[in-house]
């Protein structure tokens, strides 16, 4: 066995002993003991899988990584700790200072946007409508670090900054920042049309407790027929979802179309559409952008008369080749692809002479 | 033949724009098909078809577990993953009735309980040891007769100090009894098809009815599982090491990383669970 030099063998011993583990850093209470088991969890009384399980190895890769279990769940007081009855309140502060902050890190800012917003959960909803409102959690998952492919995104300018900083801390810095820099959201158009729509406002029947007009009931509807449903369901990333009309860059700041405040009352419409569209005046923004073209008679009329003339033409033209095929072959005439021909012969009908 | 046309061959580009022409109207044809039958931008005929067919199918129930899970998801925010799941057929017979959370009734214990259904079969905690019987554990795969692991659990990953899942994941630990000089297995698998019959008539069956068959599936099956202390202490039952648990792993286990744990659920939760 060849012999290690102590020097290198300190050298090993202090490396190996400086390995970090970023879990541990935030479960400094040891939660995941018990939680990083996959199958802690219950059926609850009403017949309901629940579980308790966090993914220590996914835990890692969130944005809450460094954030100890008891800043959110601070109704945990003691271990073994009694069954959780309490929701996490997101405008706590946790014991995170932000950089260039002396204060500790809070939603509070979102959670007072969201709360004042048609979504926000008011004291006079009765409770079934409290029930139905969708919470932070709904929308939100603890988000990933998405892993940024460094030569693509960064380039050149991530080596600028490396000839002062150290290069773990900056590249992570760099990919927090850039992917959140795309959009007005970081979810794609796709995936902010889903999230409004499946089991909330495409959901009829729910959004009927909210007392809301026969506009907003059809909303989903009257979106995936409109230009701009359409172009993001083909994959537009540029074409216009919820919140870009519904939000400011608060995004959590959805009101109805009365208050003052939002961006689709008509006094706040051209700056809303000029987020996207260079030429809005007063007469841009009279275009229907939920139109429901059944709602007046002539347009539904122009509809129809459109409908019928794209595929009258379609089927006419199919049809008349499918009839023509069949009287040729009625009339003897072979079907021959080889000769480099489709069809072959003289008709039946046509006197040999 | 005379009076037919003389027609020369056609040569391979012809062919080939041919193919290429067939194509644009083979995908325009199935654009329109979908556009006017299940498109939700076009006239979509035959959606109203679909949804009758799949409400025939629907079921209140299944529904409801559905949606309940897509809540769960958001309700849980911490990412819920999915794992793999053994077939219906290969599962032990005590799923069945009971579910992988088969505990339910005390409160403060229920969960931590439900979370060893991962580690071990029924039957390693639910053993009814006879007299004289010498009981071996030893990991036990349905899939695979001889699993040898890595098992989940039993180490830990040196570079983030979380245990390493490895490639098995339906290893559990599992009891066998010496018979003879052989070892025989002590899960109760035999009674599957009894089990799914049982399922079936339960509503129909009288209390006593009932407990009679109960009484057949749990043949040496006891009501009150092991305490803690049984595998969690040096010398317990379960020898970890030999089971293939890393060293470090191995002492976790035995004193349960923070001390005196035990104690306190031996005297505060567990005292009613094993009366």
């Amino acid at each position: 066995m060849p012999k290690i030099p102590l020097f290198y063998g300190l050298l090993i011993l202090l490396l190996s002993l400086s390995v970090s583990f970023p879990a541990a850093a935030a479960d400094k209470e040891n939660c995941l003991m018990c939680h990083k088991y996959r199958q802690l969890g219950r059926i609850d009384e009403k017949g309901r899988k629940i579980s308790y399980f966090v993914s220590e190895n996914i835990y890692n890769k969130t944005v809450h990584r460094n954030v100890p279990c008891r800043d959110c769940h601070t109704y945990i007081t003691k271990l073994p700790h009694d069954p959780v009855t309490e929701e996490v309140n997101c405008s706590n502060e946790c014991h995170i200072k932000p950089p260039f902050s002396q204060e500790n890190f809070s939603h509070k800012k979102i959670v007072e946007a969201y709360n004042k917003s048609v979504h926000g959960i008011k004291s006079d909803d009765p409770p079934d409508v409290k029930q139905a409102k969708p919470y932070c959690k709904y929308c939100h998952q603890n988000p990933l670090f998405m892993k940024v492919d460094e030569k693509y995104i960064a380039g050149k300018t991530l080596l600028r900054c490396l000839n002062c900083h150290e290069r773990e801390g900056v590249t992570k810095a760099y990919t927090h920042i850039t992917h959140r820099l795309g959009h007005k959201t970081s979810r794609s158009p796709q995936e902010v049309v889903q999230l409004c729509s499946k089991n909330c406002h495409e959901n009829v029947e729910m959004m009927k407790k909210f007392k809301v007009s026969k506009n907003t009931l059809e909303a989903v509807e009257t979106y995936n027929e409109s230009i701009h449903g359409k172009a993001v369901a083909l994959g537009s990333e540029e074409a216009a979802d919820c919140l870009s009309c519904h939000a400011t860059h608060l995004i959590h700041d959805v009101q109805k179309k009365d208050d003052p405040e939002s961006t689709i009352n008509p006094k706040n419409l051209i700056r809303t559409c000029k987020q996207c569209h260079t030429k809005v005046n007063k007469h841009f923004i009279q275009i229907d952008v939920h139109s429901n073209v059944e709602k007046n008679l002539l347009l539904h009329m122009i509809n129809i008369g459109l409908t019928f003339a794209l595929y009258g033409t379609f089927i006419g033209l199919v049809g008349l080749m499918l009839f023509e095929t069949y009287g040729r072959k009625k009339d003897g005439i072979k079907w021959m692809l080889k000769k480099g021909t489709t069809w072959r012969g003289l008709s039946r009908r046509i006197p040999k002479d | 033949m005379p009076g037919e046309p003389k027609r020369l061959e056609h040569p391979k580009t012809v062919y080939f724009v041919g193919f290429i022409f067939g194509l644009i109207t083979l995908a325009v044809v199935t654009g329109v098909a979908y556009h006017l039958s299940f498109s939700p931008h076009g006239p979509a005929v035959l959606r109203p078809l679909k949804a009758k067919f799949e409400k025939e199918k629907k079921s209140a129930i299944l529904d409801e577990v559905r949606q309940h899970e897509e809540f769960e998801k958001h309700r849980h925010f911490h990412h819920s993953v999915s794992y793999q799941q053994l077939p219906e057929q290969k599962r032990p017979v005590c799923y069945i009735c009971h579910s992988d959370y088969p505990h339910g009734k005390n409160k403060k214990v229920r969960a931590l309980l439900n979370m060893h259904t991962q580690f071990f079969v029924c039957e390693t905690c639910h053993l009814e040891q006879q007299e004289g019987q010498a009981v071996t554990y030893k990991w036990y795969n349905p899939l695979n007769d001889d699993p040898k692991g890595p098992f989940f659990g039993t180490s830990y990953d040196p570079a983030t100090g979380n245990l390493i899942e490895g490639d098995d994941p339906f290893s559990k630990i599992s009891p066998y009894i010496h018979a003879g000089g052989k070892m025989e297995s002590a899960i109760q698998r035999q009674d599957a098809p009894l089990a799914l019959d049982y399922i079936k008539v339960k509503d129909t069956l009288t209390p006593e009815q009932r407990d009679n068959v109960k009484k057949k599936f749990h043949v040496s099956i006891k009501a009150k599982g092991h305490e803690c202390k049984t595998c969690h202490s040096k010398g317990g039952i379960l020898n970890f090491k030999q089971l293939g648990f890393a060293e470090n792993r191995a002492i976790d286990l035995e004193q349960l990383n923070i001390a005196g744990m035990i104690t306190k659920y031996e005297k505060f939760y567990i005292p009613n669970l094993f009366q």
